[in-house]
């Protein structure tokens, strides 16, 4: 587990250019949206679309994901879960 | 009346015609002069080389401003020009859609498919509330734009524009020459 939360840590700070940042820096309990990393709604998209492409994880309903990104041990949770690659 | 200028290539900057000394060219430069002269706007890294150049520009542009530039107003407009409009992000998001076996549109990319995004970010930054326009041109001419930013104080609302040649066709080839113009 800790191994795939350094990855997704990884993932998405190529995926949203989070510049300057490394996966150390993020905490993984931390919320991805609001007050932890800050993401906003077009991040939201950029993750389900992480999620497809490395994991096979296709959101049916893009609300699912408010419960699914609250942080990245609760991503990687899902991840460890639900992949299919 | 022309207040300030700013002039960027992708090896060199000037500000009123005096030379800005940096270290890096193409869009490392756009990021050094980020780093060394705004830094405190992260959104600055999720943008397309157009945007950053747009981005860039205006902070030096309006540097002289001030505390007084943040308030909120609506009589500052942002009219940009170009020939290449968002060719750079065009071709970026194309690459996340080129390959049925991998197709994954990126919204990221995609957010920048259109050059007036520039002046949104610029407007949103500033908080300015007033007239935004990119307008695309065969080439760049200078007759065109001075009558169109002289338009742009037809509005009786605006009494400043923030406009100019703003064009980006990849990551070492732009160009911004970009003015604060008062309303004579």
């Amino acid at each position: 587990m800790d191994e795939l939360i350094y990855t997704l840590k990884q993932q998405i700070i190529e995926a949203l250019n989070l510049e300057d940042m490394t996966p150390e820096d993020i905490d993984e309990n931390a919320s991805l949206f609001g007050e932890g990393l800050g993401l906003d709604s077009i991040d939201a998209l950029e993750l389900i679309v992480l999620m497809e492409k490395n994991y096979g994880i296709k959101l049916k309903d893009p609300s699912q994901g408010k419960e699914i990104f609250k942080s990245v041990a609760v991503m990687a949770d899902y991840i460890q879960k639900n992949r299919t690659k | 009346m022309t207040k300030h200028e700013v002039y960027i290539t992708p090896n060199e900057v000037s500000i009123d015609g005096k030379v800005l000394i940096h270290n890096k060219n193409g869009a490392a430069m756009l990021t050094e002069l980020y780093r060394a002269y705004v830094g405190d706007y992260p959104k600055f890294f999720k943008m397309d080389t157009l945007s950053k150049l747009g981005f860039v520009a205006s902070e030096l542009l309006l540097h002289s401003e001030g505390a007084e530039r943040f308030v909120p107003r609506e009589d500052r407009a942002v009219v940009f020009f170009n020939r290449s409009a968002s060719l750079q992000a065009d071709t970026a998001y194309q690459a996340t859609i080129q390959d049925p076996e991998n197709f994954f549109p990126s919204p990221a990319a995609f957010v920048y498919t259109l050059p007036n995004i520039v002046t949104g970010e610029i407007a949103i930054r500033n908080k300015y509330f007033g007239e935004t326009s990119f307008i695309v041109l065969p080439e760049n001419n200078p007759q065109i734009m001075a009558r169109e930013l002289q338009n742009v104080f037809l509005d009786p609302m605006t009494t400043s524009v923030l406009g100019g040649w703003l064009d980006c066709t990849d990551e070492n080839h732009f160009e911004a020459n970009i003015f604060l113009i008062l309303k004579s």
